[in-house]
């Protein structure tokens, strides 16, 4: 496994990485929302203001309406007034507007009536059936007019509906004065005809709207007509619009120029549409100044609140930066913490593997290399003692020598089988065995030994299977058995249990006599070890050692229950061998 | 023929003359503009105004002698009634110098009154019981329109004319003139405020002139 070497530099890395793109994605998405809240921003207010404007139109349109509502309602009921038909068919015109002057009193009372807003007339006229001005016999009364004005009041035709147009004045009273002048026809009750029309002119103050800041005027004939600009201004502007109306043709637009060296837009609107009065434009213009100043300040706006945004991500993808990458830092250091001592344990493991491997194929080299000679002594004893001329006490010291030889065998078996055991080669049949049986075969054994040591066996009556290799389970209770004989009292006993439980087997082997001592008792499992007080037994330490190993191997173990004054017992457990997979048992 | 004419004209007019001044009579027919309606029930007509132009309905004329005479020595006083919310007549000729009353038969208030350039005048309100009833001299020739200016739609016109000698035709245009001076004159009809068709004619006594007009 190649070991990382990133390390340090990964961790710094993945910190600086992470921040990076935090803040780049905060810095483009805060880009994009300055870029369209701009955008937006100026595209909406020109909208805006043409919204303000074209409101401001429509709410005079709404006074004008009432206007003339209320005309209409005046001029009919001239119309009725026989009078007014006798000045106007009879030829006795100059007894028309003093007829009139009694209906028309309240249009030309200077007295503004609160419900009728912008009803006061500055002047009136009527119209003969050509449509030319009756003069008035007493101007003062009607409003003087000069008599260019006079003539201006003219139309073509009588018209049948009302008609708006407006007239310049020049200066009246100091002041320049445009009338708005609305036409309202007088329709014969008799015949339904338009015998005269009545011409009345209202004063048009189109205050500057302070609100909104828009000033507005309007344009006749070529003239633009604001009272807040001067002379010049006035002039130069009257020219744009007059250009603008003439190039477009439609009846409204905007444009931006330059009045009085400040940056204005312009809105213009034709008002008299479809009128037989020359036609007039409504102009306003709003100076941009203000708006551009005030879309510098809310740009500024934008990008302070922009700014602060990069900011304040900068800040919060710091933090969360460093709160992630902290942990992310850990792994990394645990996990090549880890590595290294995963490395470790595997040298480790291949070194023991490797010792394991020698010690196992050392042991079991020795032991075939043992066994050989072992054989061959046996055999020259063997025969040495069908000799015929030995004494009996010589063939009786022959025949211990032969038993050693088997003794000497037994050991080398056993090594060999630890070996096996040690080097993980040893294969294990798992097999049920009936234990019942085994157990009642070792007793019947034990029933032959000379010691004469009474064998209890409580195995109740149900024949117990456990898993596993008979030949090994055999040689496990043997190595007990053999013990509980060995390290027995004269007159003792051994005894032999057998229970289930939880699904193991449980066999206990006790047996009276010398128990073994506590100090003793850590190491009796260990390899070679032979109790202290026990030199003259006969053993070679490799029993108990041996046989927890087989039982281990089998998935079960062997522990000393206990061992105190005159009871020593051991137990071993297998595992039991379920029903269903018990096959018919055979003898090995 | 002529010359017999002549003593037939005159012996006739020697004849008329005993009974009546040797007046000369003229008859014919006028040609009136065509009308929906014809029937004329108690010679009631209907003054309309339209383009400027005041007409009768149906369309009659008034046909006269032109030219100088002397003033009536006697005092002629005719009327113009107002009854049902109408005038009654509707078209009055008259001759200069004669006194109109406008008595009131109906039984609402009128006022009477007229802004044409002959004659303007202003009878204010009055009642069908108010007392005396008003008058009017009429000493200017021309046309005068009347109206009320409590009803809008009541209208009468008077054709002051100079000539004691005039004549109303019926709706089909036929006229009778007689009594008449001789002298050379002119003969007009009035048609409506904008037509007057006129022919020169000469009257001699006691002659029976047939003339259509135009």
């Amino acid at each position: 496994m190649p070991p990382r070497n990133t390390g340090g530099r990964g961790k710094l890395g993945f910190r600086t990485r992470f921040l990076a793109g935090i803040m780049l994605v905060v810095t483009l998405v805060t880009g994009a929302g300055l870029y369209f809240a701009l955008r937006e921003a100026a595209a909406n207010f020109e909208d805006e203001l043409q919204r303000d404007f074209q409101s401001k139109l429509d709410s005079e349109h709404r006074v004008e309406e009432i206007r003339y509502a209320a005309l209409t309602e005046h001029c009919r009921s001239l119309a009725r007034r026989p009078r007014i038909h006798a000045a106007l068919e009879d030829g006795a015109l100059d007894l028309l507007y003093p007829s009139a002057s009694d209906e028309l009193r309240d249009l030309t009372d200077p007295d503004d009536d609160p419900s009728m807003p912008g009803l006061h007339a500055n002047f009136y006229r009527f119209l003969d059936i050509h449509g030319a001005v009756i003069s008035p016999p007493n101007p003062d009364e009607v409003g003087r007019l000069s008599a260019s004005d006079e003539a201006q009041l003219a139309l073509k035709t009588l018209p049948d509906q009302q008609q708006v147009g407006y007239l310049y004045r020049g200066k009246v009273n100091g002041k320049e004065t445009v009338d708005e002048l609305i036409a309202v026809p007088i329709v014969s009750t008799e015949n339904g005809e338009v015998i005269s029309a009545l011409v009345l002119g209202f004063a048009s103050p189109k205050p500057d709207d302070t609100t909104t800041g828009i000033k507005s005027g309007i344009w006749l004939q070529n003239r633009v007509h604001l009272p807040s600009l001067d002379k010049d201004a006035e002039t130069a502007l009257s020219a744009e619009v007059t250009t603008a109306i003439a190039s477009t043709g439609k009846p409204g637009g905007r444009f931006t120029t330059q009045i009085g060296g400040v940056r204005h837009i312009v809105f213009y609107n034709l008002v008299n549409s479809s009128s037989l009065f020359p036609p007039a434009y409504q102009v306003c213009i709003y100076p941009l100044a203000d708006f551009l100043e005030r879309q510098r300040h809310m740009r500024w706006q934008i990008i302070g609140a922009g700014v602060a945004l990069i900011l304040a991500g900068l800040l919060a993808s710091k933090i969360i930066s460093d709160q992630l990458s902290q942990p992310v830092e850990q792994l990394a250091r645990d996990s090549e913490k880890n590595q290294v001592q995963r490395e470790q344990a595997e040298a480790r493991l291949e070194s023991k593997h490797i010792e394991l491997q020698r010690s196992a194929r050392f042991s079991a080299d020795t032991s075939h290399q043992l066994k050989t000679p072992v054989t061959v002594l046996r055999a020259g004893l063997e025969e040495l003692r069908t000799h015929p001329n030995l004494t009996p006490e010589t063939r009786e010291e022959i025949s211990a020598l032969i038993h050693q030889t088997f003794r000497i065998t037994s050991i080398v078996e056993d090594l060999l089988l630890l070996s096996r055991l040690e080097a993980g080669r040893l294969q294990l049949e798992n097999r049920p065995v009936n234990i019942t049986r085994l157990i009642a075969s070792l007793q019947d054994d034990l029933s032959t030994q000379p010691e004469g040591l009474g064998v209890e066996a409580n195995i109740g009556s149900a024949i117990i299977h456990v898993r596993g290799e008979e030949r090994y389970i055999s040689l496990i209770l043997q190595n007990l058995l053999e013990n509980a004989c060995k390290y027995n009292r004269p007159g003792g006993i051994i005894r032999i249990g057998c229970h289930e439980h939880e699904g193991w087997v449980l066999l206990t082997i006790g047996n009276t006599g010398p128990p073994i001592s506590p100090e003793a008792q850590e190491h009796i499992f260990e390899r070679f070890h032979r109790g202290a007080a026990n030199e003259n037994i006969p053993g070679h330490g490799l029993g108990l050692n041996l046989a927890r190993e087989l039982a281990r191997i089998h998935g079960g173990d062997l522990r000393l229950v206990e061992s105190r004054a005159d009871w020593t017992e051991f137990e071993v457990r297998f595992r039991i061998a379920s029903e269903a997979k018990i096959a018919v048992p055979h003898d090995v | 023929m002529r010359i017999l004419n002549h003593f037939l004209a005159g012996g006739i007019s020697v004849v008329i003359a005993h009974s009546c001044l040797a007046d000369a009579t003229i008859e014919g027919n006028v040609a009136l503009p065509k009308s929906r309606t014809t029937t004329v029930v108690v010679k009631r007509y209907e003054i309309v105004s339209k383009g400027g132009i005041v007409s009768v309905i149906p369309p009659v004329a008034v046909v006269y002698l032109d030219g100088t005479f002397p003033r009536s020595m006697s005092p002629v006083t005719k009327e113009i009634a107002q009854k049902n919310l109408t005038f009654i007549p509707a078209l009055l000729p008259i001759q200069v110098g004669t006194t109109v009353a406008f008595p009131n038969e109906d039984t609402v208030y009128h006022n009477i009154f007229s802004y044409s350039a002959p004659k303007r005048f202003d009878l204010g309100r009055y009642g069908p019981q108010d007392r005396p009833i008003p008058t009017q001299v009429f000493d200017k020739p021309g046309l005068v329109t009347l109206r009320c200016d409590i009803h809008e739609h009541m209208r009468a016109i008077i054709l002051v004319l100079q000539t004691p000698y005039f004549v109303t035709s019926d709706t089909h245009g036929h006229f009778k003139l007689s009594g008449l001076p001789a002298g050379h004159y002119t003969l007009k009809a009035w048609i409506n405020s904008n037509s007057t068709s006129e022919r020169s004619v000469d009257v001699e006594d006691g002659s029976i002139l047939h003339i259509d007009l135009p």
